[in-house]
Formats: structure tokens, C-alpha cells, sequence
């Protein structure tokens, strides 16, 4: 078996927000170029741990460990993480009224440019990397010139979410219920988008309800999450026997 | 009498019908007691006004040898400058427009139709104005320019800095007014009183920059008069002294007659910014909107008072008024004073007032997406105030506005 790098190691973990612990010993480790799913029914505390991952106000780790590329990740903040390489795709993308698209594309590309020590991207190459990227998501010109997710449907917001990530090329990509509320092509369009964006060396954390995503992006491993923490780890096959039973049976007899 | 009026230093026109002028100022003041009416109940200009506002400093600046002349704007306009309330050089030759002195135009009798326009006894800045004003010029536009035309008011030496210009803007004239004042850190203020008058069919569009060093006191007063199917936009920008105040007061006397008062202003430390308007329809059918936003950070303090005044006869109007402020600080603070009074029925009013701190979901996105949290917040701020920028029609004089909020 080949040597796996580690990525992402969190070591039981405890947090919430306001008080209220809603992550309680968690363990994953993530290696590079793997793909893991987490799925678990609403409440369970999967949008906490994303946002534990990225570092939003709020959330507190009571204790525990998380390491990113080996360095302490709770050390960090937000826009560091981001640089190092962690990215969010959110459940809900924010609006940003009075900041266009391009522009906030602009100031994120060379944030990034300037963390690894290159040039800013001069303005005929940034809009011909961006509309390269954009026409593979059947992202439009005129899209692109709304303010930041100002007037998108849910299918928009997420495309503009992978367009996000093509141009920041992160290590590992933590998608928050990337598929809920697209219709059957949108959800193609972006799963088949984010496919084409694994490289080997690129991992994701796939949080999600549903299987259906699976057909365009095959897990290696799949968690079953429940009440802040992993109950079950498998393969894929763990998701179709948890689709077949349903979320209440499946945790009720994994706790027997 | 006023506490500081012993220390103005002033001499006396020596043209008659200016001076007379002047002595009309001159006998408001003599009943004023103080400057804290309801008017200034925010804002504590008296308090401020020490008497070093009105000596002239021993390094007094040397109009020989400054760099006053050099061009100030980016974008391509008529300079006409100003230093220490002086008019700085011969004026320019503006196609289409007249351009003279406030001396040369009241010994010309050119001011005669347009003075006394002003109630002094309600605005206590200007009554002072009056008495001691020293400069300013008298611009009458005839012929729509061809480019913006810039007054620019350098504060270079300690002392009280009175200005008087008289705009007019005859039949069917479109034209634009760039207002830049500035200064360095000496204690001078500048007390600015533009009367302007547009005729029917015209169009002004007024903007206004105040950046002046940061011990300076400001206040600019435009009181403007529109006649039928006349426009007056405007835009002022707030930025710098340490107590400033905008007010803008304008007359809808005819028929479609329409303003529109915008304005923004981003401010720090322990500054005051003043925005205040009042917008008098007069006629029927007559329109004005108003939007102003301010950013205050440390312990900067905003004021924004609105007026809107429908009197008997003006139906079918509109008047809207917004202020939105942007607390970046929980030790910062904003008063807003809206007041609407109506008098005629068929009328369409409202004004609206919000204050918040940046949306914390907002900052968090920028920063997901690696935006250093400083950047994230100018990227905010800035989209923030840009709404307030958006009518400006202008490409150029927009594009330095949306610079310059990015910037501060
Ligand atoms: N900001 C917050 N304040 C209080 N409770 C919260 C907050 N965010 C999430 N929660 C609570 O934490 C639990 C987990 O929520 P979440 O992580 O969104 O679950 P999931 O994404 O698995 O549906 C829920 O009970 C939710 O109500
Ligand atoms: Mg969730």
C-alpha cells in the first residue's frame, strides 16, 4: 500500500456555540486525495463542524485537536486557514450587496497569489482564468457581474461556490450540503464540475443526507454522523444501507 | 454678543455696497448670544470655537510662495483657488460664464438681484458670514461648460476663513460644481456660505469633498433656489476637521422643480459630522430624495438632521429622505433628527433612518475566502457607502468618490 500524507486530523474534539456543546469526541482523519462523506440527519452538528474547520465567531472547542498539514488549525484564524488551504462551500452563501462578483474574485485570487509569494494577477489574465473556469459551470458573463450571490437561485449560488473553489485550488474542500435544493442537472453541473477539479492530491469532506451526488463524485469513505459525533465508518455501501433504513433505525440500532 | 467676537480680526470692505452688506451681518450678530439652538443641539460648535480659531497665526502663510496653484483634482476641470479664505490668483477665463470677484462684482453691481435672500436671524453661521466675509466669487453660467468647475479652499494658517459665492445658473444650463476643501493641521475655520440659484431648465449638480485637517472647524452652508423644471443634485462627501457641518437648504419655488441631496461621510477619533438639510416644496408638483450614509469608527460622532417642508398649495410632491449609519465601533455614535412637515394634501413623504455594525456573515465569507480581515472590512465599507455615490452621473467624478471610500 502506497504511503497516505495525512490532511486533515481532528482528535477528539469537543465544541458548540452559546454554551451548548454540539460536537462531542469527534475522530476523522482525512489523507491527502481522499474523499470522505459525512451524513447524519438535521441537527446532528455537521454546519457546527464546518464552521469549527473555518473558525466563525460563535463556536468555541472546549477541547481536543485539530491539525491541518500538520500545523495546530485552532491556532489560525479564518482568512489563514483559507490560505493554507481549507475551503467552506457553504449550506448558505451570503448575499453581498454593492460588491461585484469579479471584484471580490479579484481581492480572494491574489490574497492567495500573495500568501505563496506571486504576482498579482494582471487584469486580462485574471478575467481569462476566471471566464475559463466559469464556462465550464455554465456561469454567464452577466452573472458574473451581479453583486456577490445578490438575486441567485440555490443552483446559482452553488455553482458561483464551485467557481470559488476551481480558482482557489484548496487542498481540501469541506462541501456543506452542496446538493440540497438543486434540481437533477444542477446538481450534474456541479458535482461533475467539483469531479473534475480532483487532481490525487486534492481531498474533500462531503456532508450531505442524500447518496444521489455519489453517481458524479465516489466517496472513499462514508461517516455516518450522529448527535456530535461519528457512529459508523464505512465505504460507499454504507450509504445505501443507511438510504434503505432511514436515519432513526439506522442510529437506533448502531446504539444497541 | 458672541464669546469669540473680540478676537476677530477684520477689516472693512472698501467697497460701499459691500460694506453694507457686511453691516447687515454685522447687526444680526450684535444680538447673538450664542450658537447653541435648537439647530446645534447635536452638534456643539461653540463649544469647539476656542479662541485660537481667531488669531492669526504669527507663521501666517505665504500666498508668494505655495503651492496653492498646482492642480489638486484627477480628473480634468476649471481650478479656481482658494487659500486662507483669500482668493488665491486671477481668476480664469470659462467660456460661457462670468467669473468675477466678490469686490469687483458688488462694486459692479452685478450682486444687486440676488442679496438678501437669506433669513440671517435664523442661521447664525451665515449672519457671521455676512459680517466678516472676506472673499468668494460671483459665477454666473450662461453657457453649459465643458467641464466640471472646482473651487478648492486650502486651509494653510490659523484663523476664521469667511467665504461668499453667489452660483447662478441661467435657462437651459447644465453644469457641474466640484467644492474640495483641505488643510493642514493649523486651527483655522472655515465658514462657507454658496447661494445658488438655478433658472428654469437648468441643471446643477453640486459635489462636495470636505477633507480639511483635523483641528479645523467647518461649516458649509448652500442655500439654493429652483425654479420650474430645474434640477439641483448634490453629493457631499465628509471626511476630515474635527467638527464639521453640511447643511444644505433647498427652495422648490416652481413647478418640477426636483433636488436631490446625497451625501456620505466616514469619520474617526473623536470627530463630528453634521449633515443637515431641509428642502422647502413650495410649488406643486415638485421632488426630492435624499439618501446619506455615514461610517463611524473610535469615537467619531455623526449627526444627520432631515427636514421636509410641504407648504399649502405644493400637492402631488414627493419628498423622501434616508440616513444609514454604519457603527464600526461599539464607542461610536449617531443622532438622526428626520422631521417632515405637511401642509398639502396629494403628497408623497417618508424618510427612513438605520444603524448597524457590519454583517458578521458577511466579514466571515470575505475571510473564508482568505480576505485579510481589514481588507474584508474596507471591501464592506466601501459597498456600504457606494449607495450613497450611485445616482452621480459623472463616470469620472463617481469613480474618485468610490476611490476615495475605499481609501479612507
Ligand atoms: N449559532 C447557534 N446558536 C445556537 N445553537 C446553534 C447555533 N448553530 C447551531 N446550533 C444548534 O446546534 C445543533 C447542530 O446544528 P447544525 O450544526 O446546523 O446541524 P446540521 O448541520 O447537522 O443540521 C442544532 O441543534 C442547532 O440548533
Ligand atoms: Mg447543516
Amino acid at each position: 500500500m502506497t504511503y497516505k500524507k495525512e490532511l486533515l486530523e481532528i482528535k477528539n474534539l469537543h465544541a458548540g456555540v452559546e454554551g451548548k456543546e454540539i460536537i462531542k469526541g469527534l475522530n476523522l482523519t482525512i489523507n491527502e486525495g481522499e474523499v470522505h462523506a459525512i451524513m447524519g440527519p438535521n441537527g446532528a452538528g455537521k454546519s457546527t463542524l464546518s464552521h469549527i474547520l473555518t473558525g466563525k465567531p460563535g463556536y468555541v472547542v472546549s477541547s481536543g485537536e485539530i491539525l491541518f498539514h500538520g500545523k495546530n488549525l485552532l491556532d489560525l484564524k479564518t482568512e489563514e486557514r483559507a490560505l493554507e488551504g481549507l475551503f467552506l462551500m457553504m449550506q448558505y452563501p451570503v448575499e453581498i450587496e454593492g460588491v461585484p462578483m469579479m471584484t471580490f474574485l479579484k481581492y480572494a485570487m491574489n490574497a492567495k497569489r500573495k500568501y505563496q509569494g506571486l504576482e498579482e494577477l494582471d487584469m486580462s489574465e485574471f478575467m481569462k482564468t476566471v471566464r475559463k473556469q466559469a464556462s465550464k459551470l455554465n456561469i454567464s458573463s452577466e452573472m458574473l457581474k451581479r453583486a456577490i450571490n445578490v438575486g441567485f437561485s440555490g443552483g446559482e449560488k452553488k455553482r458561483m461556490e464551485t467557481l470559488q473553489m476551481a480558482l482557489l485550488n484548496p487542498d481540501l474542500a469541506i462541501l456543506d450540503e452542496a446538493d440540497s435544493g438543486l434540481d437533477i442537472d444542477a446538481l450534474k453541473t456541479v458535482f461533475l464540475g467539483i469531479n473534475a477539479l480532483l487532481d490525487g492530491k486534492k481531498s474533500l469532506l462531503i456532508i450531505t443526507h442524500h447518496d444521489d451526488l455519489f453517481e458524479y463524485v465516489k466517496p472513499d469513505f462514508v461517516h455516518v454522523f450522529s448527535d456530535g459525533k461519528i457512529i459508523k465508518s464505512g465505504d460507499q455501501t454504507l450509504a445505501f444501507t443507511l438510504e434503505a433504513k432511514g436515519y432513526t433505525d439506522f442510529i437506533n440500532e448502531a446504539k444497541c | 454678543m458672541l464669546k469669540f467676537s473680540d478676537h476677530i480680526q477684520f477689516q472693512d470692505s472698501s467697497v460701499p455696497s459691500l460694506f453694507s452688506f457686511q453691516q447687515k451681518g454685522r447687526e444680526v450678530c450684535a444680538h447673538l448670544t450664542d450658537l447653541k439652538t435648537e439647530a446645534f443641539k447635536y452638534t456643539p460648535i461653540e463649544s469647539v470655537l476656542t479662541e485660537n480659531y481667531f488669531k492669526v497665526s504669527k507663521n501666517a502663510h505665504d500666498h508668494t510662495h505655495c503651492d496653492c496653484e498646482k492642480k489638486f483634482l484627477p480628473f480634468e476641470a476649471h481650478e479656481i483657488h482658494f487659500c486662507d479664505g483669500a482668493l488665491h490668483h486671477h481668476l480664469h477665463y470659462i467660456e460661457g460664464a462670468e467669473c468675477l470677484s466678490l469686490e469687483d462684482a458688488f462694486a459692479d453691481h452685478e450682486t444687486a438681484p440676488y442679496l438678501n435672500k437669506i433669513d440671517l436671524d435664523k442661521f447664525p453661521l451665515a449672519a457671521l458670514n455676512t459680517a466678516y466675509v472676506q472673499e468668494g466669487i460671483f459665477l454666473r453660467i450662461s453657457k453649459t461648460p465643458a467641464k466640471p468647475i472646482a473651487l478648492i479652499y486650502n486651509g494653510k494658517s490659523a484663523g476664521f476663513h469667511n467665504i461668499r459665492n453667489f452660483i447662478i445658473l441661467e435657462k437651459g444650463v447644465t453644469a457641474e460644481i466640484f467644492e474640495l476643501y483641505q488643510g493642514n493641521d493649523e486651527a483655522y475655520f472655515i465658514n462657507m456660505v454658496n447661494e445658488i440659484f438655478v433658472a428654469p431648465d437648468a441643471t446643477l449638480t453640486h459635489y462636495l469633498w470636505q477633507n480639511d485637517g483635523k483641528t479645523a472647524v467647518h461649516s458649509s452652508f448652500n442655500h439654493v433656489h429652483v425654479k420650474e423644471n430645474g434640477h439641483f443634485n448634490s453629493f457631499a462627501f465628509q471626511t476630515g476637521s474635527k467638527l464639521s457641518r453640511c447643511e444644505t437648504h433647498v427652495l422648490l419655488e416652481q413647478e418640477n422643480a426636483t433636488a436631490l441631496v446625497n451625501g456620505a461621510y466616514v469619520i474617526g477619533s473623536q470627530t463630528l459630522a453634521d449633515t443637515t438639510t431641509d428642502i422647502e416644496h413650495l410649488s406643486a408638483h415638485t421632488n426630492s430624495d435624499q439618501i446619506v450614509k455615514g461610517v463611524m469608527r473610535d469615537h467619531a460622532h455623526g449627526v444627520f438632521q432631515g427636514k421636509i417642508l410641504i407648504k399649502p398649495g405644493a400637492v402631488q410632491t414627493n419628498g423622501h429622505q434616508t440616513h444609514r449609519a454604519l457603527l464600526l465601533s461599539d464607542d461610536a455614535k449617531v443622532d438622526v433628527k428626520p422631521a417632515l412637515e405637511i401642509y398639502a394634501d396629494d403628497v408623497k413623504c417618508s424618510h427612513g433612518a438605520t444603524s448597524g455594525a457590519l454583517d458578521e456573515e458577511q466579514l466571515f465569507y470575505l475571510k473564508s475566502r482568505g480576505i485579510a480581515e481589514d481588507e474584508a472590512k474596507k471591501i464592506l465599507t466601501s459597498a456600504f457607502l457606494n449607495e450613497a455615490c450611485e445616482a452621480i452621473s459623472n463616470q469620472e467624478i463617481k469613480a474618485f468618490f468610490e476611490k476615495l471610500s475605499f481609501q479612507i
